[in-house]
């Protein structure tokens, strides 16, 4: 049942956003730049003179110029990062046919087929978009999804490193588990009262333990843990939902709490829907809330587009739920018909 | 730990705790039932932490104790066995001492204290239901279960209990399958839980003709004493849709069919189905029900029966897995299709309180 030894490469391309506004702007070589929407506050991105200020990306954007007043902020420009995009996609093609596109500026590659060895693949890959489109891209190279992501952030930018099967227990033994898929802050803070800080700290927990912490996301941990992930590189992969959400410092503690948080994140999902999935038929919207206990509810209702008044109830209802425990997570979101199932010719739903 | 044993007796038992055992091999343990020998029984239990099932047979016990071996493993050496008579020794090291005839095997266990314990159901609402009617229930609705894992609430039946009444619903969105039956049960028992697919198929594996089924109830677990067995699950976290609203009322017209004779014209109809045109249409006038399948790529076929049927003349599309779906489970002779329009959901019923909405396939013509 067991595969032979795949490999696996991640591309990422570095600040994308931001190196390619610069390369279109020669005049900012130097400068610091973020790419951000001044309406939502944030910044998209940010290149590495931003960073040596500390700005990062999402960052919001008073935070960010108070850190670095001369920041170069730009709008952002979406048509041409897909333009972009697209051209580095036709290079992957030439390398895979499976290849994993994560957003406009990751993806992933199985060159399991490639008889040359992948950390030469990803080099060339590396080489072929430089060349291209003059931009630099940083390359994780492993037998598996989970590490080859890890491994593209290590010689960032501009760089890239491998993983070796050899390597992966030496590895994970020391890797600090915020670099976990999926480990955020508060998760990483209640791991770390368990007394583990590493991989390798979590490798001694028993699979039983870590289920009753942290449910079906504790026996991912446990084989992540372990630089496992039998997760394939699915072309296909499309797009079920879009969703948005936000953890907070403080625990919101009260229902009207809730609705104002809730007022923002709708107006972004509304406007991810918007400018990069408007193509997709929504089925239904949800409202998903972590309480301080870590426990998740999520309530949902069917609705054809962002529903800003529908999704409030959804809150309330959610919230409802909690019996009045605080909430340190509130994300909403809509779930997409599946492609495929098209209005003509198919199959009617009644929900 | 030592006990003799009848081969069949504990293959039986192996057997009805096997399939719960984790696939994954990443926790030895899960692979790995739990065996508790005390009296004059032995107990069996396997978990993947979200559904656990244990059983209970008869064996010689010579001293009692508790080990885990590997399921799976175990299952296929009782099975091959020379000789009925089974000798079973389990060490403080869990190694098992397995004699049979002139076989002998020995197999590498795990201690009892790694396996996982069972939820507590100290705090939950009682049911007690009857085994047939339960098992014919979850027969009846099963199948239109949803698999599609991004509508996890669809993941499972909606059992309701409420009023004096259990309810199960189980839909795809497409599709949807509900039985009643009256329960007696005190008012403050009142509940409505997602009892997820795995837990169903095991459920229906255990469950046997008479006797009753005693279901436990709290507001994250479910579990299930029944015969020998205990079958304990996690719920489904969520709101089920709202069902109700999507059963038509007064239909148009009713249909009154053979259900064989339907099940089996649509079957043979269906074999001109193909992926890109998945529908068989149904055309009703006079006492006469014509059903056709036509593939451009393929071919046609056609297929007439007499029903009972007054109305207007009238014709509706379903994917034909979905319309036999329910007539492969249901035993009456009989069957009633209420139709309102060729855009409006079907209901199919018989003479008892179960439903099957089906929507019908927008088709080009």
């Amino acid at each position: 049942m067991e595969e032979g030894r795949r490999k696996i490469i991640h591309i990422d391309m570095d600040c994308f956003y931001a190196a390619i506004e610069m390369r279109e702007r020669p005049e900012l070589k130097g400068l610091p730049v973020a790419v951000g929407g001044r309406k939502r506050g944030v910044l998209t991105t940010c290149n590495y003179e931003a960073r040596k200020y500390g700005c990062r990306s999402a960052m919001p954007t008073f935070q960010a110029l108070e850190r670095c007043p001369h920041l170069v902020l730009l709008p952002v420009r979406f048509e041409l990062y897909r333009q972009e995009s697209q051209r580095i996609r036709k290079i992957f093609a030439e390398f895979a046919d499976l290849v994993e596109p994560l957003s406009l500026d990751e993806a992933y590659l199985d060159v399991s087929h490639l008889r040359s060895n992948p950390e030469a693949v990803a080099a060339e890959i590396r080489d072929r978009i430089r060349e291209t489109t003059q931009l630099t891209a940083s390359a994780g190279i492993a037998a598996n999804k989970f590490l080859a992501k890890i491994a593209s952030d290590w010689r960032k930018p501009d760089g890239q490193f491998a993983i070796r099967e050899d390597e992966v227990e030496a590895f994970m033994k020391t890797l600090p588990i915020e670099k976990i898929w999926g480990v955020g802050q508060r998760t990483a803070e209640k791991i770390h009262r368990l007394g583990v800080r590493t991989c390798g700290d979590l490798q001694q927990m028993p699979l039983v333990e870590l289920d009753r912490h942290f449910g079906k996301f504790g026996r991912d941990l446990y084989e992540l843990s372990r630089g496992i992930d039998h997760r394939r590189v699915n072309p296909n992969r499309e797009r079920k939902s879009v969703s948005n959400e936000r953890t907070f410092f403080e625990d919101v503690t009260t229902s009207e709490q809730g609705l104002e948080k809730l007022t923002p994140l709708i107006e972004e999902l509304a406007e991810d829907y918007r400018d990069k999935h408007r193509d997709r038929r929504i089925r239904e919207g949800f409202v998903k809330l972590k309480f301080t206990d870590f426990s998740i509810t999520t309530a949902q209702r069917s609705m054809q587009e962002v529903d800003a008044t529908e999704l409030r109830k959804l809150l309330l209802e959610a919230w409802e739920r909690g019996g009045g425990r605080p909430v340190r997570l509130i994300g909403a979101g809509v779930r997409f018909v599946p492609l495929g199932e098209g209005e003509s010719g198919g199959q009617m739903r009644m929900f | 730990m030592k006990f003799q044993i009848d081969r069949e007796t504990f293959l039986e038992g192996l057997q009805q705790v096997q399939h719960v055992v984790s696939t994954r091999t990443t926790l030895p343990i899960l692979s790995n039932v739990l065996i508790e020998a005390d009296g004059d029984e032995l107990k069996l239990t396997t978990t993947d932490l979200d559904v656990g099932v244990s059983g209970r047979i008869k064996a010689d016990i010579e001293s009692g104790g508790a080990s885990t071996l590997p399921a799976r493993r175990l299952v296929n050496i009782i099975r091959e066995l020379p000789s009925s008579d089974v000798a079973v020794e389990i060490d403080g090291d869990n190694v098992a001492s397995i004699r049979s005839g002139p076989s002998f095997f020995k197999i590498l266990g795990l201690d009892q204290e790694e396996f996982p314990p069972f939820p507590d159901f100290d705090e939950a609402k009682e049911f007690a239901l009857d085994q047939k009617t339960l098992r014919d229930s979850l027969r009846k609705t099963s199948y239109a279960i949803s698999t599609d894992e991004t509508r996890y609430v669809l993941n499972g039946i909606f059992c309701s209990l409420k009023d004096g009444m259990m309810t199960l619903v189980a839909t795809d969105g497409r599709r949807l399958a509900m039985v009643e039956h009256e329960v007696e049960f005190p008012a403050g028992n009142e509940t409505d839980v997602i009892i997820p697919t795995k837990a169903v198929n095991e459920l229906q594996r255990l469950l046997g003709e008479v006797g009753e089924v005693r279901v436990r109830i709290t507001d994250s677990q479910i579990a299930f004493e029944l015969n020998q067995n205990v079958l304990v699950s996690k719920l489904i976290e969520g709101n089920y849709p709202n069902f109700r609203q999507v059963i038509p009322g007064e239909a148009n017209d009713r249909v009154t069919i053979e259900r064989e004779v339907l099940l089996n014209s649509v079957h043979r109809v269906s074999l001109l189905t193909s992926e890109k045109s998945n529908s068989v249409k149904l055309m009703f006038e006079d006492d006469q029900l014509h059903i056709t399948a036509n593939s451009p790529e393929i071919g046609e076929a056609k297929e007439s029966l007499h029903v009972q049927y007054k109305g207007k003349k009238m014709s509706i599309a379903f994917n034909p897995d979905f319309l036999m779906a329910p007539l492969r489970n249901l035993d009456q002779d009989e069957v009633f299709l209420d139709l309102i329009d060729e855009m409006s959901p079907g209901v199919l019923k018989v003479d008892e309180p179960f439903l099957y909405v089906l929507m019908p396939m927008r088709v080009s013509q």
